[in-house]
C-alpha cells in the first residue's frame, strides 16, 4: 500500500487521482444533511459506515446522478449494483425496451439521464430500430461500456467522424478542436466510401488518445487487440466489440463474465429466504 | 242485420248490428228532433231475420233492355208498402229499373252483387238507401237524390269518397268496410250526424271541416296514426278510434281542444298499452265522460291530474339531469383539451392560436346549480403567458370536474384536486370506494394522497387515466395509502403500461396491500411469486446494504413529508396527531425493505438538489481548508524531516560546547537555579 510511486506524487495530484476529496466532501455533505439523525449515534460511526459502504459499493444506491458519475469507482459500483438487483429480470428471460431498462435504472437513481441509456441501446441495436427489445446481458455490457467510459467514447466518436470525413486528427493539431467536440458529419452522398474506417489507422489514433488524456479509458493493449482482428469497422461495431470483450470486462471488475452473469449464489440464497 | 227503421221526416233510426264474430256492437243512435213531417210515414219494423226474408211479392221481369231487369210489384204491395222496397238477397248484379215507384222513400239492396249504383235517379223522394254488402266500386248515380238522409254503403269496394255533392240533407253516411284511403269531399255535408268509416284504409284523419252537425265519427279498425281537425267539429260527441295506430297523445292533440267530445275509444292502439295512457288522456280531455266505453269517475280524474303533475315534475327533473349531464360532458371535453394543450406544450404558438379560435364559438356557458356535482371557477396557475392566452380562449368557468356517483369519486383536471379540501359529509365520504383520476398529472396526485387517505378512508379502488404515469418508480408513491384492493391504470395517457414488468413491480412494491385485481384481471399466486422473484433482491439490497444513516434519512424524509401534508389540512384535531403516529408505526410494520423505495416528484427532487448545492459548496470549501491545512502540515513535516538531521547535529554541538568548560558550566547551572527562585 505504501508504494513508492504513491508517495512520489505531489499531494494534490495524489488526492485527485484517488478521488479522495470527492468522498470526503460527500461524506461531510451527507453529515450536514442528516445531522439530527446522525448525531444520535455518533460521528465516528457515521464515517466508518460511510467509507465501509464506499468500499462495498453500496454508497451509490438511490443517490443523484452527479454523484454516481463522479468517480470511476462509483460508476463501477453502480454497474455492479444494477446487475445484482436486476439479474433476476435477465434470468427470467424477459426482453425489454430501452425505455423499460431506463425505468429500472431510475429505480436506483431517480435522475439518471435518458441520453445515456439511449446511447447504450444504440450500441446493442447498432443504431437501428430503437424500439427493439434487448436482452439483459446485451444491454448490461453495452451499458457498462457506455457509462464507465462515456468521455472516452465521446472522443472516439469525434475521431471516427474525422476519419470518415477523411481528416486525420494526428496531422492536424488545432488547440481549439479538442477531441471532446463533435465534428461535422460527412455528407450523405459519400456512398462510394466503404463502410467504417480502417482499423489500423483507427487504432493509432486511439492510442494517442489514451496517452493524452487523464480520464479512464480501456487498457490500450486490449483496445489494440480488438482492432487487430478486423480490417475495417464501424463506430458501433467497435463499441459492440468492446462491450463483448472479456478482458475489458475483467479489467473493469464490476461485472462477472458473460457466462456467469446469471449466477449469484449469495443473492439466490437471500431470495429463497424471502 | 236487424234493422229497425222509423222514418220520420226527422229520422229516428236505430240500426242494431248483431254481434258477429269480427264486428263489434255498433249502435247508431240518432235523434234529431226537428219539425216533424205531418204524421209518421212509416212504422216499419224490420226486426225479422233477414235470412228468411225474401223480397216477396216482387217480380223481376226481364225487359227489352237486356241488361237491366225491370221491377214490378203487385198493386196490393204497392199500396201496403208504398214507400219502401226491399230487394235484398236477390242475387242482383245490377240495379233494376224501378218504374212507377216515385213515392219510394226506403230502398234496400242489401246482400247483392251490385257493382254500380244505377237506375235510381228517378226516385227523387228517396230518403233511405241501403246498399250494404255489394260490390260497388265507386259512389255514383246519386246526384238526383237530394232528399237522401241515410246512405248505407258498408261492405263494398269503394276506394274514394266522391259524388256526394248534392246530398246536402245527408244525416247518416255509412262507408264502413271499404277501401277508402282519404277523407275528402264531405265538407258540404253540414247535416251529417253520423259518419262511419270503420274498417277502411285511412292512415290519418283530417279535412273534416264543414261537418257542423257531426255527432258521431266511427274510425275503428283503420291505420290511423294522427288525427287533425276534430276541434273544428262543433257537435262531435263520440269518436271511436279503436284498433288504429295511434302511439302518442301528440298525434291526437286536437282532441283536447274539442269542447263537445264526451266519449272516446282508443283501445287496440299502441297508446293504450302505455303506462301513462289513461291519465294523460284524462288530463288532457277534462270533458270526457266515457273512455273506452267505460265511465270516467271523479276518482280517476283526480288520479289523472296527480299523476300528470308527477310526470311533469319527473320531466323537469330529467331535463335538469340531462342539462347537468351535458354540462358535465362539456366540462370533461374542456379538461381534455386543456390537458392535451399541456401535454404538447412545445407545439408552436400558431397551433395554440388556431385551437383557441375554433374553440371559442363552441363554448357553452349554462348556469349551474350545485348539488353533488359542482365545478369551481378557474384559477390560473403559473403557466407561461402563451398557454394562458390559449386557455382563456377555452373556457371561463369549467376547467375541472368533481363528481360523486354512489361509490365513485371522479376527478377530472388538476383543479379538481382542491376539492379534497372540502368538508365532505361523513356519509358521502364513507360510501366512496372508488376514486378515479383523469387528466391530472400523477405528480400532482401524489401530493394529495395523504388528504385522500384521510378524507376517504374507504377508497379501495384507484383508477388512473391520462395521468402521465411514465416510470415504475411512481408507483412507490402509492404505498403510503391505507389500503388498495384494485388498481386500474388505463393505457390511454399512461405510457408505463407499455412496460412488460409494470404489473409485477406494482405487486412487489405494494405487496402489503394484497391487491386483488389489476386492470380488471385477478392477481394470482403465481403473479405474486413472480413479482417477488423479479424484484425481491432490489428490496433486499435497498434495506440491508444501505448504511444505517441512509435508512434513517430516507424513512425520515418520507415521514416528514407526510406530516407536512397532514399539517396543511384545516381544522387540525388532536386525533390527527395520534393517527399520524399510528401510521408511522404501521409504516415500520410494512415491509421496511420496501419502504426504502420512495418516489419524489421531479419538482421536489430538483428542489432538494438545489438546496443541497449550498451545502455542497460549503463542504467543498471546508474540505479544501482541511486539505490546505493538511498539506501545509505535511509540507512542514517534510521540511522538518529534511532539516532534522542538521538541527540535531546543531543541538548536540551546542550542548557539547556548553559542557566543554566544566567550571563555567557549573557556575551557569547554579546561576540558573538561583534565578529560578
Amino acid at each position: 500500500m505504501l508504494s513508492p510511486e504513491r508517495l512520489a506524487l505531489p499531494d494534490y495530484d495524489y488526492l485527485a487521482q484517488r478521488h479522495v476529496l470527492t468522498y470526503m466532501e460527500d461524506a461531510v455533505c451527507q453529515l450536514l444533511e442528516n445531522k439530527e439523525d446522525i448525531s444520535q449515534y455518533g460521528i465516528a460511526r457515521f464515517f466508518t459506515e460511510y467509507f465501509n459502504s464506499v468500499c462495498q459499493g453500496t454508497h451509490i444506491l438511490f443517490r443523484e446522478f452527479s454523484f454516481i458519475q463522479a468517480t470511476p469507482h462509483n460508476r463501477a459500483s453502480f454497474l455492479r449494483a444494477f446487475w445484482r438487483c436486476f439479474r433476476t429480470v435477465g434470468k427470467n428471460g424477459d426482453l425489454l425496451t430501452m425505455k423499460e431498462y431506463h425505468c429500472l435504472l431510475q429505480l436506483l437513481c431517480p435522475d439518471f439521464p435518458l441520453e445515456l441509456t439511449q446511447k447504450a441501446a444504440r450500441i446493442v441495436l447498432m443504431d437501428d430500430a430503437m424500439d427493439c427489445l434487448m436482452s439483459f446481458s446485451d444491454f448490461l455490457f453495452a451499458f457498462q461500456i457506455q457509462f464507465y467510459y462515456s468521455e472516452f467514447l465521446e472522443s472516439v466518436a469525434a475521431i471516427y467522424q474525422d476519419l470518415l470525413s477523411g481528416k486525420n486528427p494526428n496531422t492536424v493539431i488545432v488547440p481549439t478542436s479538442s477531441s471532446g467536440q463533435h465534428r461535422q458529419r460527412p455528407a450523405v452522398g459519400e456512398a462510394s466510401l466503404p463502410e467504417g474506417v480502417e482499423a489500423s489507422l483507427f487504432s493509432q489514433c486511439l492510442e494517442n488518445l489514451c496517452d493524452r488524456h487523464k480520464y479512464s479509458c480501456p487498457p490500450p493493449a486490449l483496445v489494440k487487440e480488438v482492432l487487430s482482428n478486423v480490417q475495417r469497422l464501424t463506430f458501433y461495431g467497435f463499441l459492440m466489440a468492446l462491450s463483448k470483450h472479456h478482458g475489458i470486462n475483467q479489467a473493469l471488475g464490476a461485472l462477472p463474465d458473460r457466462g456467469d452473469l446469471m449466477h449469484d449464489p449469495a443473492m439466490d440464497e437471500e431470495l429463497e429466504r424471502l | 242485420m236487424d234493422c229497425q227503421a222509423e222514418v220520420n221526416c226527422g229520422l229516428h233510426l236505430v240500426i242494431q248490428t248483431s254481434s258477429l264474430p269480427e264486428k263489434n256492437k255498433v249502435e247508431f243512435r240518432l235523434n234529431k228532433e226537428t219539425s216533424s213531417f205531418p204524421g209518421r210515414l212509416l212504422q216499419h219494423d224490420l226486426e225479422r231475420n233477414y235470412s228468411s226474408r225474401q223480397g216477396d211479392h216482387i217480380n223481376l221481369v226481364s225487359s227489352s233492355m237486356p241488361s237491366f231487369p225491370i221491377l214490378q210489384r203487385s198493386s196490393e204491395e204497392k199500396i201496403l208498402y208504398s214507400d219502401r222496397l226491399t230487394l235484398e238477397r236477390q242475387k242482383l248484379t245490377v240495379c233494376p229499373v224501378i218504374d212507377g215507384e216515385e213515392h219510394l222513400r226506403l230502398l234496400n239492396f242489401q246482400h247483392n252483387f251490385i257493382t254500380r249504383i244505377q237506375n235510381i235517379s228517378n226516385l227523387q223522394r228517396l230518403i233511405f238507401l241501403d246498399l250494404y254488402d255489394n260490390q260497388i266500386e265507386e259512389i255514383s248515380g246519386l246526384s238526383t237524390l237530394r232528399s237522401l238522409r241515410v246512405l248505407l254503403l258498408g261492405k263494398n269496394r269503394i276506394k274514394k269518397i266522391s259524388n256526394l255533392e248534392n246530398l246536402k240533407s245527408l244525416d247518416v253516411l255509412d262507408l264502413h268496410g271499404n277501401q277508402i284511403t282519404k277523407i275528402e269531399n264531405v265538407n258540404h255535408l253540414c247535416a251529417l250526424r253520423v259518419l262511419n268509416l270503420a274498417r277502411n284504409l285511412l292512415s290519418h284523419v283530417d279535412n273534416l271541416t264543414g261537418l257542423d252537425s257531426l255527432t258521431e265519427l266511427n274510425l275503428r279498425h283503420n291505420q290511423i296514426t294522427f288525427v287533425r281537425d276534430v276541434d273544428n267539429l262543433p257537435c262531435l260527441q263520440r269518436l271511436f278510434l279503436s284498433f288504429n295506430n295511434i302511439s302518442n297523445f301528440e298525434s291526437v292533440c286536437c282532441l283536447a281542444d274539442s269542447a263537445s267530445l264526451s266519449d272516446i275509444t282508443f283501445d287496440g292502439n299502441p297508446i293504450a298499452q302505455e303506462s301513462w295512457y289513461k291519465h294523460t288522456v284524462l288530463q288532457n280531455m277534462m270533458q270526457l265522460r266515457q273512455l273506452d266505453m267505460k265511465r270516467v269517475t271523479e276518482e280517476e280524474r283526480r288520479m289523472a291530474s296527480l299523476v300528470a303533475k308527477k310526470e311533469e315534475e319527473k320531466k323537469r327533473e330529467s331535463h335538469k339531469q340531462s342539462l347537468l349531464k351535458e354540462k358535465k360532458r362539456l366540462t370533461i371535453n374542456n379538461v381534455a383539451r386543456k390537458w392535451d394543450l399541456q401535454q404538447h406544450r412545445v407545439t408552436s404558438i400558431a397551433t395554440n392560436q388556431d385551437r383557441k379560435d375554433t374553440d371559442s364559438p363552441s363554448q357553452d356557458s349554462c348556469q349551474m346549480d350545485g348539488s353533488t356535482i359542482s365545478a369551481f371557477p378557474e384559477e390560473t396557475g403559473p403557466l407561461d403567458p402563451v398557454l394562458t392566452n390559449a386557455l382563456q380562449g377555452l373556457s371561463v368557468t369549467d376547467t375541472h370536474l368533481v363528481e360523486v356517483e354512489g361509490d365513485t369519486l371522479s376527478l377530472y383536471g388538476s383543479g379538481a384536486l382542491e376539492s379534497l379540501d372540502r368538508n365532505w359529509s361523513v356519509q358521502t365520504a364513507g360510501m366512496v370506494t372508488t376514486v378515479s383520476f383523469t387528466f391530472i398529472e400523477f405528480d400532482e396526485i401524489v401530493q394529495v394522497l395523504p388528504k385522500l387517505k384521510m378524507k376517504f378512508p374507504n377508497s379501495l379502488h384507484l383508477k388512473f387515466k391520462e395521468t402521465n404515469l411514465v416510470m415504475l418508480q411512481q408507483f412507490n408513491a402509492l404505498a403510503q395509502l391505507r389500503r388498495i384492493d384494485q388498481l386500474t391504470i388505463d393505457p390511454q395517457g399512461n405510457p408505463v403500461v407499455n412496460f412488460t414488468l409494470w404489473k409485477y413491480y406494482v405487486l412487489f412494491r405494494l405487496s402489503h396491500f394484497s391487491m386483488q385485481k389489476i386492470n380488471g384481471t385477478e392477481v394470482t399466486q403465481n403473479d405474486m411469486i413472480m413479482a417477488e422473484r423479479l424484484f425481491g433482491i432490489l428490496a433486499h439490497v435497498a434495506s440491508s446494504e444501505l448504511p444505517q444513516y441512509r435508512v434513517i434519512s430516507i424513512l425520515g424524509d418520507a415521514r416528514k413529508k407526510q406530516f407536512r401534508y397532514l399539517q396543511e389540512t384545516k381544522g387540525k384535531k388532536p386525533g390527527i396527531v395520534n393517527e399520524e403516529n399510528n401510521d408511522s408505526k404501521r409504516l415500520v410494520g410494512e415491509n421496511t425493505n420496501r419502504a426504502m423505495l420512495n418516489y419524489t416528484t421531479r419538482d421536489f427532487y430538483n428542489e432538494k438538489l438545489e438546496e443541497i448545492k449550498e451545502k455542497k459548496k460549503f463542504c467543498q470549501m471546508y474540505i479544501e481548508d482541511l486539505v490546505k491545512e493538511a498539506t501545509e502540515i505535511n509540507k512542514k513535516n517534510e521540511a522538518l524531516q529534511k532539516l532534522w538531521p542538521q538541527m540535531f547535529i546543531e543541538l548536540v554541538r551546542d550542548a557539547v560546547i556548553e559542557i566543554r568548560s566544566k567550571n563555567s558550566y557549573m557556575k551557569l547551572c547554579l546561576q540558573q537555579i538561583t534565578d529560578q527562585k
